[in-house]
């Protein structure tokens, strides 16, 4: 049996509380050894490979992504996607339903899943819609979807308003064990919303999303909950009301997870202030105080998970005043490094970080990953923690290259990604 | 160039053409009280004489009026401030042009920008869209209102109309009353007027009142008849229909029973106090004909002559930094 040693790493990975100069031995796709220090004479036999003390951990796992592919291959298609989220250290993801023609039905999951499988690289999942055609006034069919592999139902991009039809989504997914995934957002109070309400929407002239709009609807969810117990996941959380909200529903011992993306804990409203489209997001950009109520989530654990909320937009769709641009920026090129801020700010210990990136979403989409425990398979990667780039869009391996981080210092960079035990990405 | 700087209340000494930092005229905010009170003291300059030719500055000079908007009052008052400075105007108007065949935004202004005129006019419904024209022009940009943002010319003009019938702005207690929310003059208004030391105070109902906006230096009153007590100015602002959801206030008849302009009601502000517009008027929403035609109180028609001086100003100083 040919067995790789990874030896000289600093191990990390949460599931096993380990961190520390250590090696990992990869034998049949899986995981066959891990331990600290120096590996035992029989381990080095095949294959060793020195990391030269680099960060090897569990593979990104991220929660939440567009794909362009089907129906808007001109912006991204399937293998763009994929090459840029094997460069970026991620080794599986999640797409949302949100594609032409949407993901509301077993057939399209699969053709998806089928789709990327001939490709390969990294694990592409799919969630289903949650309503049909994504309308909102009728469930789609969620128990053919998930016998087809969707991993959540959601949405997407638009909130399930209506609360008799979230009862019984949430109820009838409680029944199949999967999640909910719930973009928050009153569609009431943010209609016609062009960015975040205060000071700085007021002296733009743009109208104004009150953070409110978040937290209403968490809450009224959180109510339904209680009573369907069914497992709830807040996407792009992004308000303080919102992050207390779910840090009660945490506390009360209720089955609700929350992610968040870099944008909300790296950048607030201000940014907008010279109409910059590539600050346009959705949820938008917060205040100050919310951004800190983000980082305060992701540190003491109401915030589970961080995605990259990676959207691909056109850039016509941007080259437009603010109020009619199209939100969203592309994401998966820049996840790790935009998410290693937080440890180097000393916000979050790398442990905390790489849990939040791996082992988190992994759990609560129950996906192959996450961890480096001996059997599981060989998704890790292996990244150099302080060396440092300069964000450039123009340079993203992901066809999108839209991002609200143009020129953004950055500390961080993936040399190799692993799947099931093969390289998928390897820098040279 | 020379430029003189008068004090309020003193009488201008204009040797020439106002000297801009910036140059493009794209908002009052940001703009420094030595610039503004310049192209206040040039306007006045040109309100007095408006035919005798004080200057020439856009004298072989292309002016493009594009507007997305509807208007009477700004275009043609563009139109005539630049002829009056010599300049050749055309103006594009979207309903009929190659916008209506779905061109955008930035597509129509590089396609012009091709022709070379030296000063692009614009006003459209978005906020920002002047700016980010700017971005991708060689022409200089003014601003002629953008959506909700800001209306530089129309608080410029207004600021002229308050000089001259009151001889300065610091110290004034000026009342901007009405639909705040998806005024862009209100904005520019609360810029320019609270740069120049007046006490500014917004009146109107609490639906209208945009987010924070007392963090701008202005005080907030939902009370008409205390809001506009002892104010020397009242500016009443048009009830924007065509930008609101409809669910701002319950119906145009409690409106004018509750935050119209009528005689009565501007009993309450101080004696010799002046009654403003920028137009175009709801009348019997905002204001009642009475006091919108009373000769001795309303400035409205004043505005519209100062409009096209304080924009021979602003064209005049555009043009000569282009140089």
């Amino acid at each position: 049996m040919t067995q790789t040693c990874f030896f000289n790493a600093h191990i990390i990975d949460p599931s096993q509380k380990l961190d520390g100069i250590g090696y990992v031995t990869v034998a049949s796709g899986k995981i066959s050894a891990i331990g600290t220090g120096t590996p035992p004479k029989t381990q080095m036999a095949e294959h060793g490979v020195d990391c030269k003390k680099s960060t090897l951990c569990p593979g990104l796992v991220d929660m939440r992504v567009q794909s362009a592919d089907p129906g808007a291959e001109h912006l991204e298609t399937l293998p763009t996607m994929l090459a840029a989220a094997a460069q970026g250290g991620i080794t599986a993801l999640a797409c949302l339903p949100n594609t032409r023609p949407i993901m509301d039905e077993a057939s399209a999951i699969d053709s998806l899943c089928m789709k990327a499988s001939r490709i390969g690289g990294t694990r592409l999942y799919a969630y289903g819609a949650a309503t049909s055609a994504l309308k909102g006034d009728a469930m789609a069919e969620i128990g053919l979807m998930a016998n087809a592999g969707a991993v959540g139902f959601t949405n997407g991009t638009s909130t399930v308003s209506d609360s008799l039809i979230m009862r019984r989504l949430l109820s009838y997914c409680s029944m199949l064990d999967k999640p909910v995934i719930q973009h928050c957002e009153d569609p009431a109070l943010s209609k016609d919303g062009e960015m975040n309400e205060g000071e700085t929407s007021t002296r733009l002239g743009l109208i104004g999303i009150p953070s409110e709009s978040e937290v209403i609807i968490i809450d009224r969810d959180l109510h339904l909950v209680r009573r369907t117990a069914a497992r709830y996941h807040v996407a792009h959380l992004s308000t303080r009301a919102g992050v207390d909200a779910v840090r009660q529903a945490k506390a009360e011992g209720l089955p609700v997870t929350a992610d968040t993306a870099p944008p909300y804990f790296l950048l607030n409203e201000i940014a907008i202030s010279t109409y910059d489209t590539a600050f346009k997001l959705s949820p938008p950009l917060r205040s100050e105080d919310d951004r800190q109520a983000v980082i305060e989530g992701l540190a003491d654990g109401t915030i589970d998970a961080i995605a990259s909320d990676h959207m691909p937009v056109d850039r016509d769709a941007k080259m437009q005043p603010f109020g009619p641009a199209q939100p969203g920026a592309s994401g998966l090129d820049t996840l790790l490094a935009l998410s290693l801020t937080l440890v180097h700010q000393g916000h979050l210990p790398m442990s905390r970080l790489i849990e939040a990136l791996s082992l988190a979403p992994a759990s609560i989409l129950d996906l192959i990953g996450g961890t480096l425990s001996v059997d599981s398979p060989a998704d890790f990667i292996i990244f150099r923690p302080e060396s440092s780039w300069i964000i450039k869009g123009a340079n993203f391996v992901s066809a999108s290259r839209i991002t609200p981080f143009e020129s953004y210092p950055v500390q961080g960079i993936v040399d190799a990604t692993y799947v099931g035990g093969n390289p998928i990405f390897q820098r040279h | 160039m020379t430029r003189t700087v008068s004090s309020d209340g003193a009488v201008p000494h204009i040797a020439g053409a106002v000297a801009l930092s910036d140059r493009h005229l794209l908002g009052i905010e940001g703009m420094s009280p030595v610039e503004i009170r310049a192209l206040i003291d040039r306007s006045l300059v040109f309100a007095e004489n408006p035919h005798d030719g004080v200057s020439a500055a856009l004298k072989g000079k292309t002016i493009i009026n594009l507007f997305y908007e509807n208007s009477t009052r700004t275009r043609v008052s563009f139109e005539l401030a630049a002829k009056r400075l010599g300049g050749s105007v055309l103006n594009i108007s979207v309903a009929g042009s190659s916008v209506k065949k779905g061109e955008t935004l930035l597509d129509t202004a590089t396609t012009l920008n091709a022709m070379r005129p030296d000063i692009l006019v614009v006003r459209h419904n978005c906020a920002g869209a002047a700016l980010l024209l700017s971005k991708h022009v060689d022409a200089a940009v003014i601003n002629a209102g953008d959506g909700r943002h800001e209306h530089p010319t129309q608080a410029l003009l207004d600021a002229v109309t308050i000089r001259r019938h009151k001889g300065r702005i610091e110290g004034l207690k000026i009342a901007i009353c009405g639909d705040i929310a998806n005024s862009r003059v209100a904005r520019s208004n609360i810029h320019l007027l609270g740069t120049l030391g007046a006490e500014v105070r917004l009146v109107c109902p609490i639906t209208l009142l945009p987010a924070d906006i007392d963090h701008l230096g202005v005080e907030v009153v939902t009370d008409f008849e205390a809001g506009i007590k002892g104010c020397d100015i009242v500016m009443m602002l048009r009830l924007q229909t065509e930008r609101m959801a409809g669910t701002e206030t319950p119906s145009q008849r409690e409106y004018f029973n509750l935050f119209g302009l009528d005689s009565a009601k501007l009993m309450r502000a101080a004696p010799n106090a002046l009654v403003m517009h920028p137009g175009p008027m709801n009348r019997g929403v905002e204001i009642d004909s009475a006091t919108a035609d009373d000769v001795e109180k309303s400035l409205i028609r004043t505005q519209v002559e100062m409009g096209v001086a304080a924009r021979m100003a602003c064209l005049e100083a555009i043009a000569t930094r282009a140089q």
